[in-house]
């Protein structure tokens, strides 16, 4: 009998508290349906944001362009993409900072695949030394595809300039533009490169991950958010990292094949991303991206990738690197260069 | 002989007037006066800090984008590319067009098949076609000029058609009249009597052409001025964007003008 | 050369507008064809000049044309029909394009043909800067250039003020009695009737058929005098008692369809 009256009392305090307790904070995040954003949906799912006492909207966007700018003009609080020259050029005018890691080009993890036209294959293009001077289709230039071709050019010491690189704006159009051997090699993801190796339209070359480890996407806030509302910013990447985990665990851990195994979580965090992303489990799981489970940075590449823009004339020569990474959000990041 | 009238009285009043009106007119330091207000204002509003430079760059800022493309020759080669796309497509499209037009005009067949053609066919946005594009045409300069063709041809057969069926039949009765051939009658009086229809159709046409050379550039184009302005979105260089889209304004201002010289010289007859 | 009606009907759809018509042209003679609106006189007209099948019956000529005819029926229109972006002497020189001869020959017929009807000195005018006598004016040269047989003038005087058309009608008539040219002269105004023709067709409202075939018994240069003038105002007048419940009942037809 006491022991229900103080049950009880305990539930009319905890309901008072609750109702004491703040609204929680909303917060906006700016992403698109991809599975490289897998963290964003599984904290979105499994109540992480909540945790942190954030009421999180997901905006979502059909390309990487428009979060950038919509993080500037404050429609979102929160932007998680893929990091292009135009994002550095808007970022250098002092509109944003990165915050924290998202997916990134890691070894072992094929997420995005060079390949060769089966008739460029035939007349020699079987392996990277044989890129120089080879025509590859990329979606634009300043592109993340356009960055991996400068960095594969450097490490094969063949110069990209002898490419004839052309941008097609889209994954549809560098596919025909493939199929209908207009060019002899393109950079896609894995989701499409898969299917393509496997009906015999295309011949791996590689994989960026293999080849040119990158950080390839991050999340940012413009200056102004992290200033004025700097926790807001914290509690997201707090519930970013602890949904990174989990992703990692489910997803990411080598197994003795030297292939990505499945933890125990996988099938449930794949449902999650089924529903989020619109695309089925099986085809998910082959390009799943490589996460940090702990959002950390490879900051001398976030450097690397604004000089070889500035090299390439894409990114404006004032921006500077340092001044647009924001590194107290997240601790241990790599490669700090001094 | 005049009329000695009434001599005058307190009562007599002017009648009120009531005309005036209804006749605007063009007034050329009006029109450069409105530039002048709209920059001047625009540059106040970026220089004062209403608004911010990352969303909107303020004319001078473009205006030095633009001088950084003609020092450095960048301009001449994007609109030496871009100029002759669009000629070549809208001079293939604009004859297909005529050819097709006059068809229309003339013979049943041709008008029963080709209506509900091109209704069908010219509200299709090319850029959806653009993977089926490469794949028919590659990726060098046959899909530009096609796809800039394209749009050019529709509105041109529209025109001619509209243009022939408003020639007035009994000219046509008239040629028949004297026996003349049909391709006389074609030639010198359906024609001409469609030209004033058909050069409307040119500044329709001209404007797609421009407005088409930005898409026609969205595939594997290393220079032009619409892949210029593709390429300064997609880098967020806002005051180049602009630039160059001041480029293709001048660009249609330009047409323009030539098209207006055009028809008062072809015209001069009205 | 001769032209003749022979049985001539047409219908457009369920409405017929002609039925049954016979007459035949002499050389030289003038022919006019009177009758209320809508009776089908620009139909027949169209069947005379080919440029319409005809439902029923033909349009036949005996004899051949002048052997310097290039165009043996050749129309005058109402509205003129002018090549707007054509000059005077462009317009002309059109009836005579598709023909084989030699420049200076055309350019010869051209400047006749401007010069019989007064127009040598508005050879480079464009037709807007004409006013609509002399636009017609610029139709007759354009006819006349090609020789023609026999002319088939459709109303060409009623798109003009009274005055020009007085002027014009004795030009005409100068013109055609010089050059010995028969015509098919469709009218609705009786005083251009009396005034030209030798014979006047009249035809009844709708379907058109021939309601009455009369001669005017005075030769064209004579009929300005006194007395003619009494003997044309008659006959005037029987005329227009012949159409004039033709013409009313045809005007309610107009305003009821």
């Amino acid at each position: 009998m006491k022991a229900r009256w103080w049950a009880a009392c305990a539930a009319v305090v905890a309901l008072l508290a609750a109702g004491h307790a703040q609204a929680a904070d909303k917060i906006k995040i700016g992403v698109l349906k991809l599975v490289s954003s897998g963290p964003i949906f599984i904290a979105q799912e499994k109540g992480y944001f909540a945790a942190e006492g954030l009421d999180a909207e997901l905006v979502y966007f059909e390309a990487a362009q428009p979060i950038s700018v919509a993080a500037v003009s404050g429609d979102i609080d929160v932007g998680i993409t893929g990091l292009t020259a135009g994002f550095y050029n808007l970022a250098g005018k002092g509109a944003l900072k990165i915050v924290a890691a998202q997916s990134r080009e890691e070894k072992g993890y094929h997420l995005n695949a060079y390949l060769a036209s089966p008739a460029a294959y035939e007349a020699g293009l079987k392996s990277f030394k044989d890129f120089r001077g080879k025509s590859v289709a990329i979606t634009q230039t300043g592109s993340t595809f356009h960055y991996s071709l400068g960095l594969l050019a450097e490490k094969y010491k063949f110069p990209l300039s002898e490419n004839r690189l052309v941008a097609l704006q889209s994954l549809p159009n560098m596919v025909s533009a493939l199929k209908g051997n207009q060019v002899e090699a393109l950079v896609i993801p894995a989701t499409i490169a898969v299917p393509m190796i496997e009906r015999g339209e295309a011949k791996l070359l590689g994989w960026v991950g293999d080849e040119t480890p990158w950080q390839l996407g991050a999340s940012f806030a413009t200056p102004k958010t992290i200033a004025e509302r700097r926790t807001l910013v914290t509690r997201y990447v707090s519930a970013y990292r602890k949904a990174a985990k989990d992703f990692y665990e489910a997803f990411l851990q080598m197994g003795p094949d030297g292939n990505p195994k499945n933890g125990p979580e996988a099938g449930a965090l794949l449902a999650i991303l089924s529903k989020f992303t619109g695309q089925t489990a099986e085809n998910i799981r082959p390009g799943i991206p490589f996460v940090d489970p702990e959002a950390r940075l490879l900051v001398d590449d976030i450097y690397h990738q604004v000089e070889w823009y500035q090299s390439q004339g894409l990114v404006d020569k004032a921006v500077e690197a340092k001044a647009i990474v924001d590194l107290s959000f997240v601790s241990g990041h790599f490669n700090v260069p001094k | 002989m005049s009329d000695p009238g009434v001599p005058p009285s307190p009562a007599r009043r002017t009648v009120p007037f009531r005309g005036g009106g209804f006749a605007p007119q063009s007034r050329s330091w009006i029109s450069w006066a409105t530039l002048v207000v709209v920059l001047g204002a625009w540059q106040g509003a970026v220089s004062g800090g209403l608004v911010s430079p990352i969303f909107l760059p303020s004319p001078w800022t473009i205006l030095l984008a633009l001088k950084s493309l003609i020092v450095s020759g960048e301009l001449w080669r994007h609109l030496a590319a871009s100029l002759s796309r669009i000629g070549l497509g809208w001079a293939l499209g604009t004859m297909a067009g005529i050819v097709v037009g006059v068809m229309m005009g003339l013979f049943t067949s041709f008008r029963s098949g080709g209506i509900p053609m091109v209704s069908a066919l010219y509200p299709i946005p090319k850029i959806a076609l653009l993977p089926l594009f490469i794949l028919w045409f590659g990726i060098g300069e046959t899909p530009k000029i096609v796809t800039i063709g394209f749009g050019v041809f529709f509105a041109t057969v529209i025109a001619t058609f509209t243009g022939v069926d408003g020639v007035p039949r009994s000219l046509i009765r008239m040629g028949q009249s004297f026996g003349m051939p049909m391709f006389g009658i074609v030639r010198k009086i359906l024609l001409p009597g469609a030209l004033p229809g058909i050069l409307a159709g040119f500044r329709i046409s001209a404007s797609t052409a421009l407005l088409l050379v930005v898409s026609a550039e969205m595939v594997g184009a290393q220079l032009g001025i619409g892949s210029f302005v593709l390429s300064a979105g997609n880098l967020m260089q806002t005051d180049q964007l602009l630039a160059g889209v001041a480029v293709l304004s001048v660009l249609g201002l330009m047409i323009g003008l030539l098209l207006s010289r055009l028809e008062k010289w072809l015209l001069r007859w009205r | 050369m001769e032209l003749s009606a022979e049985g001539i009907g047409h219908s457009f759809g369920a409405l017929e507008v002609l039925d049954g018509i016979d007459f035949r042209v002499a050389a030289g003679e003038i022919l006019a064809v009177i009758g209320p609106s809508g009776c089908g006189k620009s139909t027949l007209l169209s069947i005379l000049g080919g440029l319409l099948q005809p439902d029923k019956g033909r349009a036949a000529l005996d004899g051949a044309p002048p052997a310097d005819s290039l165009n043996p029926l050749t129309f005058v229109f109402q509205d003129f029909a002018l090549l707007p972006w054509r000059t005077v002497r462009g317009n002309v020189e059109l009836a005579l394009e598709h023909h084989r001869l030699s420049g200076p020959e055309r350019r010869e017929r051209v400047e006749a043909a401007l010069a019989a009807i007064g127009l040598a000195e508005f050879k480079d005018v464009y037709p807007k800067q004409l006013s609509g006598g002399m636009r017609q004016r610029v139709g007759i040269a354009r006819a006349l250039v090609v020789r023609p047989a026999i002319l088939l003038m459709d109303e060409p005087l009623s798109a003009l003020d009274a005055q020009t058309r007085e002027l014009l009608m004795e030009d005409f008539l100068d013109l055609w009695l010089d050059a010995k040219v028969s015509a098919v002269y469709v009218t609705h105004n009786l005083t251009e009737a009396l005034r030209l023709a030798d014979r006047i067709l009249v035809l009844s409202r709708r379907p058109g058929r021939i309601k009455e075939m009369v001669r005017v018994p005075i030769p064209q240069r004579e009929r300005t005098s006194l007395a003619a003038q009494a003997e044309l105002a008659a006959l005037s007048d029987t005329l227009w008692q012949s159409i004039k419940r033709e013409a009313q009942v045809a005007d309610r037809e107009m305003t009821d369809v």
